[in-house]
């Protein structure tokens, strides 16, 4: 059973390059902006990211410069963050309409693994394989940045030994990143069991047989109760700054910097400002899974029991 | 003789349509089936209830299992190529042969890498990079190095050439082939594998129209050349189905005492597409 969803993920890799090609790419482009800034403001003086400054400056704390990289780590992260939303949600919709498209199901229906396994398998490389092949990216492009950066203030004649490595939280921050990413699916999980469900439902077009009734189911409602509950709570939902794993304004304040300026004698940890057991305890998300898991049962149900020729 | 597929009263209906119509048949071990029948007949309906791809009403038991609710533990056993069983475009051998080896208890990699050296697929390649043969002969390597009791091969060499079709069947029987497996086929091109099944059916309308071993046939069906009088005295006798070739009258004959017609023109065994259609144009009539 497990070896076979091992199988079953590995073979979703072989399939779905985009699984690694999207990080890869995102982490190609940061670089390269990452880059492009050091240039521009090692050619003009001006640092477009003021929290550049900081780092070189050595009249600041030490909490500061430490909070100045966390925050530019975090900053690269974030658009990981955006590029493993659309991959997940792209990677769903097509995980169980293209074996159908090329002809292909039938040849995997002729080994003896079962709908459930497979069904199972595609769900699992969209919860574990997209956010750990996301973490190797970030880690890799976080690493490239600081060297960068190192680079530069080097050539700045600053120490990049004290101020970059020996400051930035690394493990710190990698261990709050990929907590976070792992909890991005696990939220989102509603959302994928319906694409997966679509994915293996639809004839054809499953992005609009995805997308329509989200848009439409809660115009209804509007139009017969005059109220927007589904709408808000679909919202809800896509958006990543409301998952209960944090409290995004306390995070802000975290490191605004009078805050900072009050906290001089504390380090801050991002791990800290994470709440995984209230995200894993609250009702949210438990419901969400609860909802992914009826979607996940006709999806499987749809690819057990449909004729498909 | 074991029993491997046993149907009994098997229906399967389409909204008003009866694709396959009570149908009663077994298929014995060691057996080479040969299921025939035009297009709309009920062969794919047939195979996919015996492949538990499709339900269906009567009894149906495939390896002593309900191929329907037991699909796993029977795909360990069985194999199937079907034309519409396509290979995925994107796969490379070797990472196909790698899954199958961690899915597939029976899958021997020793010696699917063995009939695959004998062929010019390239292990780094992707099936879509390979020929219609390539992939055949891909496919067939596959399910020839899966220990399986039940081969089902559906229109198996469609649009292949006649160089790879011909090769299809000497390794079929060559590699695959050992007396104890059982191969269940159906093919348009009935004369290629005349000589390699041991047993046929023919199947129209839903319907068996002949079930019956390869070595019994001669004596139940013989076809006579015959033409003027003889061929009006051969008619008494009931032909199921009467053609014109070259201005003489070819008439078929089931279950007739072979004497009665001997003296009446050239006798010979039916081939078994023109016995096909015989059954088939006979039943029309």
């Amino acid at each position: 059973m497990i070896a076979h969803q091992f199988a079953l993920i590995k073979r979703e890799i072989w399939e779905h390059r985009s699984v690694w090609i999207t990080p890869a790419a995102v982490a190609s482009v940061v670089t390269f902006v990452a880059i492009a800034v050091v240039v521009m403001v090692a050619a003009f003086g001006e640092a477009f990211h003021p929290e550049i400054e900081k780092i070189a400056d050595a009249t600041i704390p030490d909490v500061m410069r430490r909070a100045a990289l966390a925050i530019i780590l975090l900053v690269n992260t974030s658009v990981f963050v955006m590029a493993m939303w659309f991959l997940t949600i792209f990677y769903c919709l097509d995980a169980l309409y293209t074996e159908r498209k090329d002809k292909s199901i039938l040849f995997w229906r002729s080994l003896p693994i079962t709908d459930a396994e497979t069904v199972v398998s595609k769900l699992l490389t969209a919860v574990f394989a997209i956010p750990v092949a996301t973490m190797a990216a970030v880690i890799v492009s976080h690493l490239l940045n600081l060297i960068i950066m190192s680079v530069w203030l080097g050539t700045e004649g600053v120490n990049p030994f004290r101020f970059i490595w020996g400051a930035v939280p690394l493990f710190d921050t990698w261990a709050a990143v990929f907590v976070f990413l792992l909890a991005i699916p696990i939220w989102l999980a509603p959302l994928l069991g319906w694409f997966l469900f679509i994915s293996a439902w639809a004839k054809r077009g499953p992005f609009l047989r995805a997308v329509l009734p989200i848009a439409i189911l809660p115009i209804l409602e509007y139009i017969l109760f005059k109220s927007w509950n589904l709408g808000l709570a679909i919202i809800n939902r896509l958006a990543i700054e409301t998952m209960p794993i944090y409290d995004i304004n306390e995070l802000a304040s975290g490191f605004d910097e009078d805050h900072l300026h009050s906290l001089l004698e504390q380090d801050i940890s991002l791990v800290s400002l994470l709440d995984v057991s209230g995200f894993l305890t609250s009702v949210e998300v438990w419901a969400g899974l609860l909802v992914c898991g009826l979607f996940l049962t006709a999806a499987i149900y749809v690819r057990r029991y449909r004729d498909e020729s | 003789m074991t029993s491997l597929v046993t149907a009994s009263n098997v229906s399967k209906s389409f909204g008003d349509i009866r694709a396959v119509d009570n149908v009663s048949f077994q298929i014995e071990k060691g057996k080479i089936m040969g299921l025939f029948g035009p297009n709309g007949a009920g062969k794919t309906t047939l195979l996919k209830a015996v492949l538990g791809l499709t339900d269906c009403e009567g009894q149906l038991s495939v390896l002593g299992l309900d191929p329907f609710k037991q699909r796993k533990e029977l795909m360990q056993n069985i194999c199937f190529i079907a034309d519409v069983a396509v290979l995925p475009r994107w796969i490379k051998v070797s990472q196909l042969l790698e899954f199958i080896e961690s899915t597939h208890p029976n899958f021997s990699r020793a010696r699917a890498d063995e009939l695959l050296s004998r062929t010019k697929v390239r292990k780094d390649a992707k099936v879509r990079e390979l020929s219609k043969g390539m992939v055949t002969q891909l496919h067939l390597s596959i399910i020839t190095a899966i220990d399986a009791r039940l081969l089902v091969l559906d229109e198996p060499t469609l649009g292949l050439d006649i160089i790879f079709r011909k090769e299809f069947y000497a390794n079929l029987l060559n590699d695959y082939f050992d007396g104890e497996r059982t191969i269940l086929i159906t093919t348009h091109q009935a004369e290629e594998i005349e000589n390699l099944m041991t047993d046929i059916m023919f199947i129209n309308d839903g319907r068996i129209l002949l079930d019956s071993s390869m070595e019994t046939l001669p004596d139940e069906y013989v076809e006579l050349t015959t033409s003027g009088e003889d061929a009006d005295r051969a008619r008494q006798l009931g032909p199921i189905y009467e053609r014109d070739v070259f201005g003489k009258k070819v008439m078929t004959f089931e279950g007739v005492d072979k004497e009665k017609i001997a003296g009446l023109g050239e006798l010979h065994t039916p081939s078994v597409t023109d016995l096909f259609v015989a059954k088939v144009k006979g039943a029309a009539a």
